[in-house]
């Protein structure tokens, strides 16, 4: 009961927004409209019940003691922190919750993703390597690509940028399209799989 | 620029040359600045997703509108919270199983004829590619391409003799490929470290207008 | 020579760091205001929003993209709003990343400023929607109903600007601004499925993914990262459209001259392992 109740609830969800694209009958757009926002809502209580796993997560960090406990104070904190301030002031210009945000979070996260650019050159310079012929072709496929991103030469040299052009227009758009057919495949096939309950990975278990 | 304003510039400095600081080693600086952005994140969400998603696609449906239909979505998510009872975990399984069904089922339709379908029709050779012999070396080049890379993952068979051979010329498209996306990806990181740097030289220390 | 080709070749990271910090630093201290040349891609963009009439159907922008990525797209968001603006074209703005909405509205509010442009009759900010491909194809249905409320908590239903717009048939073009694979759910979802038409602003990395819909005409146009960004300010201040900081721009100097050091040190390190390999080799014949 516990396991079947979930899958015939997952195989009457996929098989109705499924087989509903190929149904234009009024009624049951307006049944898959109204079904569209319920998932809608279903996804916002997602992103909340992550949070909540958070905070239970530094919360046993902190009772336990556990070592760098004082950093999920910190966190805990200004998790708090946050809520009370959008709540308080809003989420409007100018609010305490937007400025947290546009002078906290942003500069933070634009500077974690910002410095992967010095272990991308360093990892190129120390890993790529054109040890066999296809590892070369690698190497210079990216070699003319950042080359004819070059302001300079793609100005100066405008038949860089057009066989940069055709390069990513002839085979890498083969490889791409090949890679597509195959991914969409999969997940045709893995769609099936959940909404006919074969695959229960989602609940924790194989098949 | 009012004083306000610039003490949060300087806030925004001097976090952003805390995570920097990782780039020597790890250090208390670094791990203080992480753990703050997770709590600051989590706290974004939280408000974020009342005031744009659960308000005004729950609260006012069911307070302000009247249409009960919608207890039953709101229900679905707070079953979520099942979870932390031990003996009621299992109940998480609904909303998942709704969620999941939903989108697995959504994702059929439109990707079989946006990813698909068109994209097929796309590689085909058709009357007026004949007419331009540089338009059908390439497509056949495109056609070839695509052939090759499906052939060098199907594993169903051992890469042997024609096989092994059209694979092989998948492999030489797929490095391609993969050189273009590596160039492109060396572009994106760059972009972002710029960003950063901007921000401290312009904004911060008004080195550069 | 060759020691010291093959020592280029194992040089400690921390001075590859010091290096690239050089090469972005130092073009924004002394710019070295490379031109620009717009590809086919960018300037696709650009003609359709030109060819869009004034004071008529909005395009939809969505800003899927946060901090993360904001370098990349900000400037995209920037231009593009400009564009629209000095043209005055109506734009309809969403997100449906959750650390978008900030930016969406600070980009919104300053170009709106720049140009007199009024909230409710030239531009909409309808806020960040959970959901993802069920956003999507929920506007493809009913845009007030998907959206009951803009950002700021005033009704849909009472914006003048939004009367006429119930869904995709009255939105000439969509242009999702980002670095997922929401990209490619509005291609799927609202381009074929509703017939939109769709022109991605993406990052670099989903550029290259994303050449196989330009090639079927599913996307009408792409902006590529920081380059596309810098491509379509020019062409914005090219048409006399903007006098405002260009700051995609500002950035391809740094990122020009990061692209050359990296190639540089690709090839030192090729060189390197090149002539060890040869060493190697020589050694194991004696």
């Amino acid at each position: 009961m516990k396991r079947r109740v979930p899958l015939l609830i997952c195989l009457f969800s996929g098989l109705f927004f499924g087989i509903q694209f190929f149904v234009p009958h009024h009624q049951v757009r307006q049944v898959y409209s109204n079904g569209l926002r319920w998932l809608i809502v279903v996804a916002a209580f997602t992103i909340i019940m992550a949070v909540g796993s958070l905070i239970v997560h530094h919360l046993r960090r902190v009772h336990r003691r556990t070592k760098g406990w004082g950093y999920s104070l910190v966190t805990l904190g200004t998790l708090l922190g946050m809520v009370a301030a959008g709540a308080a002031t809003g989420i409007r210009p100018g609010s305490l919750f937007n400025k947290l945000f546009l002078n906290v979070q942003a500069p933070m996260q634009a500077t974690m993703f910002g410095i992967l650019a010095f272990y991308i050159a360093s990892a190129s310079y120390r890993a790529f390597r054109a040890r066999s012929k296809e590892a070369t072709l690698l190497l210079l496929a990216a070699i003319f690509l950042m080359l004819s991103a070059v302001s300079f030469i793609g100005y100066y040299f405008p038949r860089i940028t057009t066989l940069s052009e055709w390069l990513l227009m002839v085979p890498n758009m083969a490889a791409q399209r090949g890679i597509l057919f195959g991914v969409y495949l999969g997940t045709l096939a893995t769609s099936i799989k959940i909404i006919l309950g074969i695959e229960r990975g989602w609940m924790g278990g194989g098949r | 620029m009012t004083i306000p304003d610039t003490l949060w510039t300087w806030i925004a400095a001097l976090l952003t040359l805390a995570i920097l600081s990782f780039l020597y080693k790890d250090n208390p600086f670094y791990k203080f600045a992480e753990h703050l952005f997770v709590g600051i994140s989590a706290g974004y969400w939280v408000i974020l997703e009342y005031n744009n998603s659960v308000f005004p696609n729950l609260i006012v449906p069911i307070f302000k509108e009247h249409n009960y239909w919608f207890i039953i979505p709101g229900l679905l998510g707070l079953l979520f919270f099942a979870r932390f009872i031990p003996k009621l975990g299992f109940l998480i399984f609904i909303p998942i199983a709704f969620y999941i069904g939903g989108y697995a089922g959504l994702a059929i339709g439109p990707s079989l004829q946006a990813r698909l379908l068109k994209q097929l029709q796309g590689s085909m050779l058709a009357p007026p590619d004949f007419a331009d012999p540089g338009l059908l070396v390439n497509k056949l080049l495109v056609l070839t391409g695509i052939l090759g890379t499906m052939l060098y993952f199907y594993f169903s068979k051992e890469h042997k003799g024609v096989l092994k051979a059209v694979s092989n010329i998948g492999i030489w498209f797929i490095m391609v490929g993969f050189g273009a996306a590596f160039g492109y990806t060396v572009m994106a990181r760059a972009s972002l470290l710029i960003g950063r740097i901007q921000f401290l030289l312009m904004d911060w220390l008004h080195l550069i207008r | 020579m060759k020691e010291l080709l093959v020592k280029l070749g194992q040089v400690d990271r921390r001075y590859i760091f010091l290096f690239i910090a050089a090469a972005v630093v130092l073009p924004l201290l002394f710019p070295l205001n490379f031109p620009t040349r717009a590809t086919p891609h960018t300037r696709a963009v650009f003609d359709i929003i030109d060819q869009i009439p004034p004071d008529n159907n909005p395009i939809l922008i969505s800003f899927d993209y946060g901090p993360s990525i904001m370098p990349e797209c900000h400037p995209m968001a920037y231009a593009i709003l400009r564009h629209a603006f000095a043209r005055r074209v109506k734009v309809v703005g969403l997100t449906l990343a959750n650390d978008a909405a900030g930016l969406a509205e600070e980009a919104f509010r300053n170009v709106a400023r720049e140009y007199g442009r009024e909230y409710g009759k030239d531009y909409v900010f309808l806020g960040y929607k959970a959901g993802g491909s069920a956003v999507i194809l929920s506007i493809g249905e009913d845009l007030k109903k998907t959206f009951p409320r803009d950002f700021y908590g005033k009704p849909t239903a009472e914006i003048p600007m939004l009367a006429e717009v119930h869904n995709y048939n009255q939105i000439p073009l969509i242009i999702p601004l980002t670095g997922s694979a929401t990209a490619t759910f509005w291609i799927i979802y609202a381009g074929t499925r509703y017939r939109a038409r769709v022109a991605d602003g993406v990052t670099a990395v989903m550029a290259a993914e994303l050449y196989p819909y330009l090639q079927t005409k599913q996307l009408s146009g792409m902006l590529a990262g920081l380059k596309g960004a810098a491509e379509y300010e020019h062409l914005v201040e090219e048409a006399g459209y903007s006098r405002g900081a260009r700051r995609a721009s500002r950035g391809m100097d740094a990122l020009s001259t990061m692209h050359l050091v990296i190639i540089g040190f690709i090839i030192l390190g090729n060189i390197g392992f090149f002539l060890s390999r040869r060493d190697a080799k020589k050694g194991e014949s004696r």
